[in-house]
Protein backbone atom coordinates (compact mmCIF):
# COMPACT_ATOMS: atom_id res chain seq x y z
CA UNK A 1 0.00 0.00 0.00
CA UNK A 2 1.39 3.31 -1.00
CA UNK A 3 0.79 6.27 1.20
CA UNK A 4 2.13 8.95 -1.10
CA UNK A 5 1.98 9.17 -4.90
CA UNK A 6 5.55 10.48 -4.77
CA UNK A 7 6.81 6.95 -4.41
CA UNK A 8 5.27 5.80 -7.69
CA UNK A 9 7.85 6.66 -10.29
CA UNK A 10 7.10 6.25 -13.96
CA UNK A 11 10.31 7.57 -15.45
CA UNK A 12 13.67 8.54 -14.05
CA UNK A 13 16.06 10.96 -15.69
CA UNK A 14 19.10 11.80 -13.59
CA UNK A 15 17.95 13.45 -10.37
CA UNK A 16 14.45 14.08 -11.76
CA UNK A 17 11.89 11.41 -11.13
CA UNK A 18 8.59 11.64 -12.99
CA UNK A 19 6.34 10.36 -10.24
CA UNK A 20 2.56 9.95 -9.96
CA UNK A 21 2.20 13.31 -8.15
CA UNK A 22 3.51 15.27 -11.11
CA UNK A 23 1.67 13.18 -13.65
CA UNK A 24 -1.70 13.56 -11.93
CA UNK A 25 -1.00 17.23 -11.36
CA UNK A 26 -0.52 17.59 -15.08
CA UNK A 27 -3.72 15.67 -15.62
CA UNK A 28 -5.62 18.06 -13.38
CA UNK A 29 -3.94 21.04 -15.02
CA UNK A 30 -4.79 19.75 -18.46
CA UNK A 31 -8.36 19.12 -17.46
CA UNK A 32 -8.81 22.58 -16.00
CA UNK A 33 -7.09 24.37 -18.85
CA UNK A 34 -8.80 22.37 -21.58
CA UNK A 35 -12.18 22.75 -19.95
CA UNK A 36 -11.75 26.49 -19.51
CA UNK A 37 -10.48 26.92 -23.02
CA UNK A 38 -13.30 24.92 -24.53
CA UNK A 39 -15.90 26.93 -22.68
CA UNK A 40 -14.37 30.39 -22.86
CA UNK A 41 -13.62 29.96 -26.54
CA UNK A 42 -17.22 30.82 -27.32
CA UNK A 43 -18.34 33.18 -24.64
CA UNK A 44 -21.64 34.92 -24.96
CA UNK A 45 -21.90 38.54 -23.93
CA UNK A 46 -25.63 38.77 -24.33
CA UNK A 47 -28.35 37.57 -22.01
CA UNK A 48 -28.30 34.04 -23.48
CA UNK A 49 -25.78 31.77 -21.76
CA UNK A 50 -24.59 28.26 -22.33
CA UNK A 51 -24.82 26.01 -19.29
CA UNK A 52 -21.06 25.62 -19.07
CA UNK A 53 -20.50 29.33 -19.28
CA UNK A 54 -23.09 29.78 -16.59
CA UNK A 55 -21.24 27.27 -14.41
CA UNK A 56 -17.95 29.07 -14.92
CA UNK A 57 -19.52 32.43 -14.20
CA UNK A 58 -21.11 31.12 -11.03
CA UNK A 59 -17.71 29.74 -9.98
CA UNK A 60 -15.81 32.92 -10.75
CA UNK A 61 -18.43 35.18 -9.19
CA UNK A 62 -18.57 32.92 -6.12
CA UNK A 63 -14.82 33.04 -5.68
CA UNK A 64 -14.78 36.80 -6.19
CA UNK A 65 -17.50 37.31 -3.65
CA UNK A 66 -15.66 35.13 -1.13
CA UNK A 67 -12.44 37.08 -1.65
CA UNK A 68 -14.25 40.38 -1.32
CA UNK A 69 -15.97 39.20 1.85
CA UNK A 70 -12.77 38.03 3.49
CA UNK A 71 -10.44 40.82 2.38
CA UNK A 72 -12.86 43.77 2.19
CA UNK A 73 -10.93 44.74 -0.92
CA UNK A 74 -11.35 44.58 -4.64
CA UNK A 75 -10.95 40.88 -5.55
CA UNK A 76 -9.30 41.61 -8.90
CA UNK A 77 -5.60 41.14 -8.12
CA UNK A 78 -6.10 38.09 -5.85
CA UNK A 79 -8.57 36.21 -8.00
CA UNK A 80 -6.10 34.28 -10.20
CA UNK A 81 -3.96 33.12 -7.29
CA UNK A 82 -6.66 32.27 -4.74
CA UNK A 83 -9.09 31.01 -7.34
CA UNK A 84 -6.53 28.70 -8.84
CA UNK A 85 -5.64 27.37 -5.38
CA UNK A 86 -9.29 26.50 -4.81
CA UNK A 87 -9.97 25.08 -8.24
CA UNK A 88 -6.79 23.03 -8.35
CA UNK A 89 -7.29 21.48 -4.91
CA UNK A 90 -11.02 20.96 -5.46
CA UNK A 91 -10.57 19.22 -8.80
CA UNK A 92 -7.61 17.22 -7.61
CA UNK A 93 -9.69 15.98 -4.67
CA UNK A 94 -12.87 15.43 -6.71
CA UNK A 95 -11.08 13.16 -9.15
CA UNK A 96 -10.51 10.77 -6.25
CA UNK A 97 -13.71 9.02 -7.30
CA UNK A 98 -11.91 7.69 -10.36
CA UNK A 99 -10.33 4.35 -9.63
CA UNK A 100 -6.59 4.30 -10.07
CA UNK A 101 -6.37 8.04 -9.59
CA UNK A 102 -4.26 9.31 -6.73
CA UNK A 103 -4.85 12.85 -5.61
CA UNK A 104 -1.68 14.94 -5.95
CA UNK A 105 -2.85 16.80 -2.86
CA UNK A 106 -2.28 13.59 -0.94
CA UNK A 107 1.42 14.14 -1.37
CA UNK A 108 3.17 16.31 1.16
CA UNK A 109 5.36 17.62 -1.66
CA UNK A 110 2.37 19.12 -3.45
CA UNK A 111 0.85 20.64 -0.35
CA UNK A 112 4.24 21.98 0.63
CA UNK A 113 4.63 23.50 -2.78
CA UNK A 114 1.24 25.20 -2.48
CA UNK A 115 2.05 26.37 1.03
CA UNK A 116 5.33 27.78 -0.16
CA UNK A 117 3.49 29.62 -2.90
CA UNK A 118 1.22 31.15 -0.28
CA UNK A 119 4.20 31.89 1.91
CA UNK A 120 5.80 33.83 -0.92
CA UNK A 121 2.57 35.38 -2.18
CA UNK A 122 1.78 37.01 1.16
CA UNK A 123 4.78 39.38 1.20
CA UNK A 124 4.59 39.86 -2.57
CA UNK A 125 0.99 41.07 -2.38
CA UNK A 126 1.74 43.01 0.80
CA UNK A 127 4.67 44.86 -0.74
CA UNK A 128 2.78 45.43 -3.99
CA UNK A 129 -0.06 46.92 -2.01
CA UNK A 130 1.83 49.07 0.52
CA UNK A 131 5.43 49.30 -0.52
CA UNK A 132 8.32 47.37 1.10
CA UNK A 133 8.86 49.73 4.08
CA UNK A 134 5.33 49.78 5.26
CA UNK A 135 4.99 46.06 4.74
CA UNK A 136 8.13 45.13 6.68
CA UNK A 137 7.12 47.46 9.50
CA UNK A 138 4.21 45.25 10.44
CA UNK A 139 6.71 42.58 11.63
CA UNK A 140 7.82 44.91 14.43
CA UNK A 141 4.36 45.84 15.55
CA UNK A 142 3.17 46.45 18.20
CA UNK A 143 6.86 46.43 19.43
CA UNK A 144 10.11 45.24 17.87
CA UNK A 145 10.12 42.62 20.59
CA UNK A 146 7.41 40.83 18.63
CA UNK A 147 9.60 40.42 15.52
CA UNK A 148 10.69 36.80 16.21
CA UNK A 149 7.17 35.78 17.10
CA UNK A 150 5.78 37.34 13.97
CA UNK A 151 8.36 35.51 11.85
CA UNK A 152 7.72 32.22 13.64
CA UNK A 153 3.96 32.74 13.16
CA UNK A 154 4.50 33.35 9.47
CA UNK A 155 6.49 30.14 9.03
CA UNK A 156 4.38 27.96 11.29
CA UNK A 157 1.12 28.83 9.63
CA UNK A 158 2.65 27.92 6.30
CA UNK A 159 3.67 24.55 7.63
CA UNK A 160 0.22 24.10 9.16
CA UNK A 161 -1.33 24.93 5.84
CA UNK A 162 0.69 22.27 4.06
CA UNK A 163 0.27 19.58 6.70
CA UNK A 164 -3.48 20.17 7.14
CA UNK A 165 -4.26 19.58 3.51
CA UNK A 166 -1.85 16.70 3.14
CA UNK A 167 -3.08 15.03 6.33
CA UNK A 168 -6.73 15.29 5.40
CA UNK A 169 -6.39 13.98 1.88
CA UNK A 170 -3.82 11.38 2.67
CA UNK A 171 -5.84 10.12 5.62
CA UNK A 172 -8.91 9.85 3.47
CA UNK A 173 -7.03 7.77 0.92
CA UNK A 174 -5.42 5.64 3.57
CA UNK A 175 -8.66 5.06 5.47
CA UNK A 176 -10.39 3.96 2.31
CA UNK A 177 -7.50 1.63 1.54
CA UNK A 178 -7.60 0.17 5.01
CA UNK A 179 -11.38 -0.17 5.00
CA UNK A 180 -11.26 -1.89 1.65
CA UNK A 181 -9.16 -4.64 3.20
CA UNK A 182 -11.36 -4.87 6.29
CA UNK A 183 -14.94 -4.27 5.15
CA UNK A 184 -15.21 -4.34 1.38
CA UNK A 185 -18.24 -3.53 -0.82
CA UNK A 186 -20.26 -0.93 0.98
CA UNK A 187 -18.58 0.94 3.76
CA UNK A 188 -15.61 2.25 1.75
CA UNK A 189 -18.07 3.92 -0.61
CA UNK A 190 -19.50 5.92 2.26
CA UNK A 191 -16.02 6.84 3.33
CA UNK A 192 -15.24 7.78 -0.24
CA UNK A 193 -18.21 10.14 -0.25
CA UNK A 194 -17.05 11.55 3.03
CA UNK A 195 -13.63 11.93 1.44
CA UNK A 196 -15.15 13.96 -1.37
CA UNK A 197 -16.81 16.25 1.14
CA UNK A 198 -13.58 16.56 3.08
CA UNK A 199 -11.71 17.28 -0.13
CA UNK A 200 -14.08 20.12 -1.04
CA UNK A 201 -13.94 21.54 2.47
CA UNK A 202 -10.16 21.39 2.45
CA UNK A 203 -10.00 23.18 -0.86
CA UNK A 204 -12.24 25.90 0.54
CA UNK A 205 -10.25 26.12 3.79
CA UNK A 206 -6.92 26.30 2.01
CA UNK A 207 -8.04 29.03 -0.35
CA UNK A 208 -9.78 31.05 2.35
CA UNK A 209 -6.82 30.82 4.72
CA UNK A 210 -4.48 31.91 1.96
CA UNK A 211 -6.77 34.85 1.32
CA UNK A 212 -6.90 35.70 5.01
CA UNK A 213 -3.10 35.74 5.19
CA UNK A 214 -2.82 37.90 2.12
CA UNK A 215 -5.58 40.19 3.36
CA UNK A 216 -3.85 40.61 6.71
CA UNK A 217 -0.71 41.63 4.85
CA UNK A 218 -2.45 44.08 2.52
CA UNK A 219 -5.24 45.48 4.62
CA UNK A 220 -2.91 47.03 7.23
CA UNK A 221 -2.66 49.95 4.85
CA UNK A 222 -6.36 50.66 4.98
CA UNK A 223 -6.65 50.20 8.75
CA UNK A 224 -3.53 52.29 9.40
CA UNK A 225 -4.82 55.28 7.47
CA UNK A 226 -5.54 57.59 10.42
CA UNK A 227 -1.87 57.20 11.56
CA UNK A 228 -0.47 58.25 8.21
CA UNK A 229 1.18 61.70 8.38
CA UNK A 230 -0.08 62.77 4.94
CA UNK A 231 -3.73 62.66 6.03
CA UNK A 232 -4.18 65.68 8.22
CA UNK A 233 -7.32 67.39 6.98
CA UNK A 234 -10.18 67.10 9.43
CA UNK A 235 -12.62 66.33 6.70
CA UNK A 236 -10.81 63.07 6.00
CA UNK A 237 -10.89 61.93 9.60
CA UNK B 1 5.83 11.17 5.24
CA UNK B 2 8.65 12.68 3.39
CA UNK B 3 9.14 15.67 1.22
CA UNK B 4 10.66 15.18 -2.21
CA UNK B 5 12.08 18.62 -2.86
CA UNK B 6 12.47 18.00 -6.55
CA UNK B 7 8.79 17.24 -6.72
CA UNK B 8 8.07 20.27 -4.56
CA UNK B 9 9.86 22.60 -6.93
CA UNK B 10 8.19 20.90 -9.89
CA UNK B 11 4.80 21.37 -8.24
CA UNK B 12 5.56 25.03 -7.51
CA UNK B 13 6.34 25.50 -11.18
CA UNK B 14 3.25 23.52 -12.13
CA UNK B 15 1.08 25.61 -9.88
CA UNK B 16 2.43 28.87 -11.23
CA UNK B 17 1.86 27.64 -14.76
CA UNK B 18 -1.67 26.67 -13.82
CA UNK B 19 -2.23 30.10 -12.33
CA UNK B 20 -1.11 31.68 -15.57
CA UNK B 21 -3.15 29.29 -17.70
CA UNK B 22 -6.33 29.74 -15.75
CA UNK B 23 -5.82 33.47 -15.65
CA UNK B 24 -5.51 33.43 -19.39
CA UNK B 25 -8.23 30.92 -20.21
CA UNK B 26 -10.69 31.24 -17.38
CA UNK B 27 -10.75 34.36 -15.25
CA UNK B 28 -10.01 37.03 -17.78
CA UNK B 29 -12.43 35.88 -20.48
CA UNK B 30 -15.21 35.13 -18.06
CA UNK B 31 -14.84 38.41 -16.20
CA UNK B 32 -14.54 40.31 -19.45
CA UNK B 33 -17.69 38.65 -20.75
CA UNK B 34 -19.52 39.44 -17.55
CA UNK B 35 -18.32 43.03 -17.57
CA UNK B 36 -19.37 43.44 -21.16
CA UNK B 37 -22.75 41.96 -20.44
CA UNK B 38 -23.11 44.24 -17.47
CA UNK B 39 -22.08 47.16 -19.61
CA UNK B 40 -24.62 46.17 -22.22
CA UNK B 41 -27.31 45.86 -19.62
CA UNK B 42 -26.34 49.20 -18.15
CA UNK B 43 -26.39 50.74 -21.62
CA UNK B 44 -29.79 49.28 -22.23
CA UNK B 45 -30.99 50.54 -18.89
CA UNK B 46 -29.58 53.97 -19.66
CA UNK B 47 -31.21 53.86 -23.05
CA UNK B 48 -34.45 52.77 -21.49
CA UNK B 49 -34.14 55.55 -18.93
CA UNK B 50 -33.48 58.13 -21.58
CA UNK B 51 -36.34 56.79 -23.66
CA UNK B 52 -38.59 56.88 -20.66
CA UNK B 53 -37.52 60.43 -19.99
CA UNK B 54 -38.20 61.24 -23.61
CA UNK B 55 -41.57 59.60 -23.38
CA UNK B 56 -42.35 61.55 -20.22
CA UNK B 57 -41.31 64.76 -21.90
CA UNK B 58 -43.39 63.92 -24.91
CA UNK B 59 -46.30 63.07 -22.70
CA UNK B 60 -45.91 66.39 -20.92
CA UNK B 61 -45.82 68.24 -24.19
CA UNK B 62 -48.88 66.39 -25.44
CA UNK B 63 -50.59 67.11 -22.17
CA UNK B 64 -49.79 70.76 -22.59
CA UNK B 65 -51.09 70.71 -26.15
CA UNK B 66 -54.23 68.98 -25.01
CA UNK B 67 -54.72 71.53 -22.28
CA UNK B 68 -54.27 74.32 -24.77
CA UNK B 69 -56.73 72.75 -27.17
CA UNK B 70 -59.17 72.30 -24.35
CA UNK B 71 -58.83 75.92 -23.38
CA UNK B 72 -59.20 77.12 -26.96
CA UNK B 73 -62.25 74.96 -27.36
CA UNK B 74 -63.66 76.35 -24.14
CA UNK B 75 -63.01 79.89 -25.33
CA UNK B 76 -64.60 79.21 -28.67
CA UNK B 77 -67.58 77.65 -27.03
CA UNK B 78 -67.93 80.59 -24.68
CA UNK B 79 -67.70 82.96 -27.62
CA UNK B 80 -70.29 81.00 -29.53
CA UNK B 81 -72.54 80.94 -26.51
CA UNK B 82 -72.17 84.67 -26.18
CA UNK B 83 -73.00 85.14 -29.82
CA UNK B 84 -75.95 82.82 -29.54
CA UNK B 85 -77.21 84.73 -26.53
CA UNK B 86 -76.83 88.01 -28.41
CA UNK B 87 -78.52 86.66 -31.51
CA UNK B 88 -81.30 85.22 -29.39
CA UNK B 89 -81.95 88.50 -27.63
CA UNK B 90 -81.79 90.32 -30.96
CA UNK B 91 -84.21 87.91 -32.52
CA UNK B 92 -86.45 88.14 -29.51
CA UNK B 93 -86.44 91.91 -29.74
CA UNK B 94 -87.15 91.74 -33.43
CA UNK B 95 -89.92 89.24 -32.88
CA UNK B 96 -91.35 91.41 -30.15
CA UNK B 97 -91.26 94.43 -32.42
CA UNK B 98 -92.85 92.51 -35.24
CA UNK B 99 -95.48 91.17 -32.92
CA UNK B 100 -96.16 94.63 -31.61
CA UNK B 101 -96.38 95.90 -35.18
CA UNK B 102 -98.72 93.12 -36.21
CA UNK B 103 -100.71 93.59 -33.07
CA UNK B 104 -101.06 97.32 -33.53
CA UNK B 105 -101.91 96.75 -37.18
CA UNK B 106 -104.46 94.19 -36.15
CA UNK B 107 -105.80 96.46 -33.42
CA UNK B 108 -106.16 99.21 -35.91
CA UNK B 109 -107.95 96.89 -38.30
CA UNK B 110 -110.14 95.70 -35.51
CA UNK B 111 -110.91 99.22 -34.41
CA UNK B 112 -111.57 100.22 -38.00
CA UNK B 113 -113.79 97.24 -38.46
CA UNK B 114 -115.51 98.08 -35.23
CA UNK B 115 -115.97 101.66 -36.23
CA UNK B 116 -117.32 100.54 -39.56
CA UNK B 117 -119.57 98.07 -37.84
CA UNK B 118 -120.78 100.67 -35.35
CA UNK B 119 -121.32 103.11 -38.16
CA UNK B 120 -123.27 100.52 -40.05
CA UNK B 121 -125.18 99.63 -36.93
CA UNK B 122 -125.93 103.25 -36.21
CA UNK B 123 -127.00 103.85 -39.78
CA UNK B 124 -129.07 100.73 -39.77
CA UNK B 125 -130.73 101.52 -36.44
CA UNK B 126 -131.36 105.03 -37.62
CA UNK B 127 -132.88 103.69 -40.74
CA UNK B 128 -134.95 101.20 -38.82
CA UNK B 129 -136.11 103.77 -36.28
CA UNK B 130 -136.80 106.22 -39.02
CA UNK B 131 -138.66 103.66 -41.06
CA UNK B 132 -140.69 102.58 -38.07
CA UNK B 133 -141.42 106.18 -37.11
CA UNK B 134 -142.28 107.11 -40.67
CA UNK B 135 -144.47 104.06 -40.99
CA UNK B 136 -146.19 104.71 -37.70
CA UNK B 137 -146.70 108.41 -38.43
CA UNK B 138 -147.86 107.68 -41.96
CA UNK B 139 -150.32 105.21 -40.55
CA UNK B 140 -151.46 107.73 -37.95
CA UNK B 141 -151.53 110.79 -40.24
CA UNK B 142 -154.90 112.30 -40.98
CA UNK B 143 -156.60 115.74 -41.06
CA UNK B 144 -156.52 116.12 -37.33
CA UNK B 145 -152.84 115.47 -37.21
CA UNK B 146 -152.25 117.92 -40.03
CA UNK B 147 -154.18 120.49 -38.20
CA UNK B 148 -152.17 119.87 -35.05
CA UNK B 149 -149.02 120.19 -37.09
CA UNK B 150 -150.08 123.44 -38.71
CA UNK B 151 -150.98 124.86 -35.30
CA UNK B 152 -147.71 123.80 -33.84
CA UNK B 153 -145.96 125.45 -36.82
CA UNK B 154 -147.87 128.64 -36.34
CA UNK B 155 -146.82 128.61 -32.64
CA UNK B 156 -143.29 128.22 -33.75
CA UNK B 157 -143.61 131.12 -36.17
CA UNK B 158 -144.83 133.27 -33.31
CA UNK B 159 -141.73 132.51 -31.33
CA UNK B 160 -139.57 133.97 -34.12
CA UNK B 161 -137.60 137.14 -33.20
CA UNK B 162 -138.30 140.57 -34.63
CA UNK B 163 -135.40 140.63 -37.13
CA UNK B 164 -136.52 137.44 -38.75
CA UNK B 165 -140.05 138.63 -38.94
CA UNK B 166 -138.92 141.83 -40.69
CA UNK B 167 -136.70 139.95 -43.08
CA UNK B 168 -139.63 137.75 -43.98
CA UNK B 169 -141.85 140.80 -44.44
CA UNK B 170 -139.43 142.55 -46.83
CA UNK B 171 -139.08 139.50 -49.01
CA UNK B 172 -139.80 140.11 -52.69
CA UNK B 173 -140.09 136.47 -53.58
CA UNK B 174 -143.05 134.41 -52.65
CA UNK B 175 -142.74 132.25 -49.56
CA UNK B 176 -142.92 128.53 -50.16
CA UNK B 177 -144.58 126.28 -47.66
CA UNK B 178 -143.81 122.63 -48.17
CA UNK B 179 -145.67 119.89 -46.40
CA UNK B 180 -145.57 116.12 -46.48
CA UNK B 181 -149.08 115.90 -47.83
CA UNK B 182 -151.54 118.18 -49.50
CA UNK B 183 -152.88 120.82 -47.07
CA UNK B 184 -156.59 121.51 -47.03
CA UNK B 185 -157.63 125.01 -48.24
CA UNK B 186 -158.86 126.02 -44.76
CA UNK B 187 -155.58 125.12 -43.22
CA UNK B 188 -153.81 126.98 -46.04
CA UNK B 189 -155.91 130.07 -45.29
CA UNK B 190 -155.08 129.86 -41.60
CA UNK B 191 -151.42 129.56 -42.40
CA UNK B 192 -151.44 132.46 -44.86
CA UNK B 193 -153.28 134.64 -42.39
CA UNK B 194 -150.91 133.83 -39.64
CA UNK B 195 -147.97 134.68 -41.85
CA UNK B 196 -149.54 138.02 -42.88
CA UNK B 197 -150.11 138.88 -39.23
CA UNK B 198 -146.68 137.90 -38.27
CA UNK B 199 -144.78 139.77 -40.93
CA UNK B 200 -147.22 142.69 -41.37
CA UNK B 201 -146.96 142.27 -45.17
CA UNK B 202 -149.01 140.69 -47.93
CA UNK B 203 -146.73 137.76 -48.68
CA UNK B 204 -147.51 135.51 -51.55
CA UNK B 205 -147.50 131.97 -50.30
CA UNK B 206 -147.07 128.94 -52.58
CA UNK B 207 -147.93 125.50 -51.29
CA UNK B 208 -146.03 122.36 -52.31
CA UNK B 209 -145.79 118.82 -51.03
CA UNK B 210 -142.56 117.17 -49.88
CA UNK B 211 -143.02 113.60 -48.60
CA UNK B 212 -139.48 113.45 -47.17
CA UNK B 213 -140.54 115.86 -44.43
CA UNK B 214 -142.40 113.07 -42.64
CA UNK B 215 -145.53 114.68 -41.54
CA UNK B 216 -143.73 117.99 -41.22
CA UNK B 217 -144.09 121.45 -42.62
CA UNK B 218 -141.49 123.90 -43.86
CA UNK B 219 -141.38 127.58 -44.76
CA UNK B 220 -138.67 128.72 -47.13
CA UNK B 221 -138.38 132.44 -47.89
CA UNK B 222 -135.49 134.90 -48.51
CA UNK B 223 -132.90 132.24 -47.74
CA UNK B 224 -134.66 131.61 -44.39
CA UNK B 225 -136.01 128.25 -43.50
CA UNK B 226 -138.37 127.58 -40.72
CA UNK B 227 -139.64 124.11 -40.30
CA UNK B 228 -141.24 121.67 -37.99
CA UNK B 229 -141.15 118.07 -38.82
CA UNK B 230 -140.36 114.67 -37.42
CA UNK B 231 -136.95 114.73 -39.10
CA UNK B 232 -135.72 117.05 -36.39
CA UNK B 233 -136.85 114.64 -33.72
CA UNK B 234 -135.29 111.81 -35.65
CA UNK B 235 -132.07 113.80 -35.86
CA UNK B 236 -132.18 114.14 -32.09
CA UNK B 237 -132.87 110.41 -31.79
CA UNK B 238 -129.89 109.70 -33.99
CA UNK B 239 -127.74 111.96 -31.89
CA UNK B 240 -128.84 110.22 -28.73
CA UNK B 241 -128.21 106.78 -30.28
CA UNK B 242 -124.74 107.87 -31.32
CA UNK B 243 -124.15 109.11 -27.81
CA UNK B 244 -125.20 105.72 -26.54
CA UNK B 245 -122.60 104.04 -28.81
CA UNK B 246 -119.80 106.37 -27.80
CA UNK B 247 -118.74 104.62 -24.53
CA UNK B 248 -118.74 101.32 -26.45
CA UNK B 249 -116.32 102.75 -29.01
CA UNK B 250 -114.02 104.44 -26.55
CA UNK B 251 -114.03 101.37 -24.28
CA UNK B 252 -113.04 99.05 -27.18
CA UNK B 253 -110.39 101.45 -28.42
CA UNK B 254 -108.85 101.68 -24.95
CA UNK B 255 -108.72 97.88 -24.55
Amino acid sequence: MTITPDSIIYWQWGGFALNATIVFTWLVMALLTLGSWLITRRLSEGPELSRWQNLLEVLVVGIRDQIAQVSHQQPGPYLPFVGTLFLFIAVANLLNVIPGYMAPTGSLSTTTALAICVFVAVPVFGIASKGPGAYLQHYIKPTPLMLPFNVIGEVSRTIALAVRLYGNIMSGTVIVAILLSLTPYFFPVVMQLLGLLTGMIQAYIFAILAMVYIASATSVHEHGEPDEPEHKTPSDQ
Amino acid sequence: MEINWVTVSAQVVNFLILVWLLRHFLYQPVIRAMDRREQKIRNRMDEADSREQEAINEKHSYQEKLDRFEKEREDLLEETRQEARQTRSQMLDQAREETALVRSHWMREVSEEKTAFIDGLRQQSLDVVETIARKALLDLADERLEERIVHTFIRQLHSLDQATRKALGHSSEPAIIASAFELEPSLRGTLTRALHELTGAELTVNYTTAPELICGIELTCEGQRISWNLSDYLEELTASIEKAFEPLETGKAGA
